[in-house]
């Protein structure tokens, strides 16, 4: 299937999304330490996965801050010229040459993100009270390579669950209203009230629809053409029909029934409605 | 013949003179409406089972139409009433002269918006999400599992697991409410007209 208005939105919106916390909150730290030789099942035989002990690395790179995040290009001198992958995804690097063995000792300055952004199906019950998540602390004992694939908090769900088409204006325009509601676990109020803040203050902001095949990863989660920058991304189809914030709602959850969930994680809930005018049916 | 501008003055003086008049049918057929309007907003299928608290069946069809309701599902206590604020606010609907002119008196009708609804409905494990909006664009069953860990469920219905739940068929079904109740009479009050 090719893809559709609402992949569209939920791709351009996570991107606007990811870069709006990692700009406005400076949300993110460098962290310098080893890559850990992890066996991923998943990947090609001659693969080998050297991962962090956290996930996500920044990948973006137009933010700047007090201190500029640290996206990496290279560990001990090993750069994409070695057939290095970075998955910035999962936090690791990923030798495709079979160079590599099990035992190599790779160390570098990485940006980890201090909240990992995820795209989701689960009820927010499901992700509240089921889920057991790993936390990407950033105080390790022990560190140790993350396994991939698993979600690791702090972390922000976004799910879009209902979207609607209104006539607009003759001749087949609509308005299509999507809401899509973010469900925030963080480590602390804090952290909560800060990504909170920021999306509070993204009403009425307008997001680039980003065309699907100039989504800046690879099926590896590396960065395509080795570097990713949203705000020149962004600015190239900011034109093109734009996405609009009609309204956002910002919530916690109430003391009382925080008291009532089987982990410390403190949450919070941010509904955005999102509107543009289209023709769907041509 | 009449001067054009003389003729319009005349107009208005009509209309002002018989204000007091006016207002008094208008205020008739104003009430009426308002009174339609509430009555539809008591007997809409979610007001009906939210006002029925925790022993109320799921007329709204929003869970499946199976076990369970929607004060129990959203969590509210068995002491709440969630309903009040909305008709507060429906009961707080009037309305302002507004100006006369060619034989004609308009008049300003104060309707609450959705907007308005919203803000005063807050889920009560969430202030501040709408439960009135979660009705029209979905609700998780959040507010129905924090229930579990309480004492002995304040709203009085049975606690299952989320799985169970989901798989088991109560899981949130949309459905029109104050956007679509409020659009509807904003029309009619604008079309409301007194000869």
């Amino acid at each position: 299937m090719k893809p559709q208005y609402q992949h569209e939105l939920m791709t351009s919106f996570m991107l606007w999304f990811d870069h709006e916390l990692l700009q406005k909150g400076e949300a993110y730290s460098n962290q310098t330490g080893f890559l850990y030789y992890d066996d991923d099942s998943r990947l090609p035989s001659p693969y080998k996965a050297y991962a962090s002990p956290y996930k996500q690395w920044v990948n973006d790179s137009s933010i700047f801050g007090e201190t500029n995040p640290v996206i990496p290009t290279s560990f001990n001198g090993y750069d994409r010229t070695d057939d290095i992958i970075f998955d910035f995804e999962n936090g690791r690097i990923i030798e495709t040459g079979g160079a590599f063995g099990t035992d190599e000792v790779l160390s570098g300055t990485f940006a980890v993100k201090d909240f990992n952004i995820y795209l989701t199906n689960e009820t927010e019950e499901d992700l509240i009270l089921e889920n057991k998540f790993e936390v990407n602390s950033r105080y390790l004992m022990n560190p140790s390579a993350v396994k991939p694939y698993d979600q690791m908090v702090p972390a922000i769900f976004l799910n879009c669950e209902f979207m609607r088409n209104e006539g607009f204006a003759f001749g087949g325009e609509d308005r299509t209203t999507n809401m899509i509601k973010a469900v925030v676990l963080a480590e602390n109020s804090y952290q909560l009230d800060g990504a909170l803040s920021i999306f509070a203050d993204s009403a009425r902001k307008v997001i680039s629809k980003i065309p699907f095949s100039k989504h800046p990863s690879t099926e590896y989660n590396d960065i395509k053409n080795g570097s990713y920058n949203y705000v020149t991304l962004s600015n190239t189809y900011l034109n093109s029909n734009p996405y609009y914030i009609e309204d956002v709602t910002v919530s916690k959850i109430s003391q009382k029934a925080q008291s009532k969930i089987p982990s410390d994680l403190q949450i919070g809930f941010i509904d955005f409605e999102i509107s543009t005018n289209r023709y769907p049916r041509s | 013949m009449i001067d054009l501008e003389l003729q319009k003055e005349l107009d208005k003086n009509l209309a002002l003179a018989a204000r007091p008049q006016v207002r008094k049918v208008f205020q008739k057929a104003f009430q009426k409406k308002k009174n339609e309007m509430i009555a539809e907003f008591l007997n809409h299928p979610v007001t009906i089972e939210i006002k029925g608290g925790v022993n109320a069946a799921n007329i709204s069809g929003t869970l499946g139409g199976g076990s369970g309701n929607l004060f129990s599902f959203i969590g509210f206590d068995s002491e709440d009433d969630p309903i009040d604020p909305i008709l507060r606010l429906l009961e707080s609907t009037n309305f302002d002269y507004v100006k006369a002119s060619k034989k004609r008196i308009n008049y300003r009708i104060n309707i609450p918006t959705a907007k308005d609804v919203f803000s005063v409905t807050p889920m009560p494990w969430a202030s501040g999400r709408s439960w009135a909006k979660g009705i029209e664009t979905g609700i998780s069953g959040l507010g129905f599992y924090l229930r579990k860990k309480s004492d002995s469920s304040r709203s009085g219905i049975g606690i299952q697991s989320p799985r169970k739940v989901r798989k088991g068929g109560t899981k949130f079904k949309n459905t029109s409410y104050i956007s679509a109740f409020l659009k509807k009479y904003k029309k009619e009050f604008e079309n409301l007209q007194v000869l």
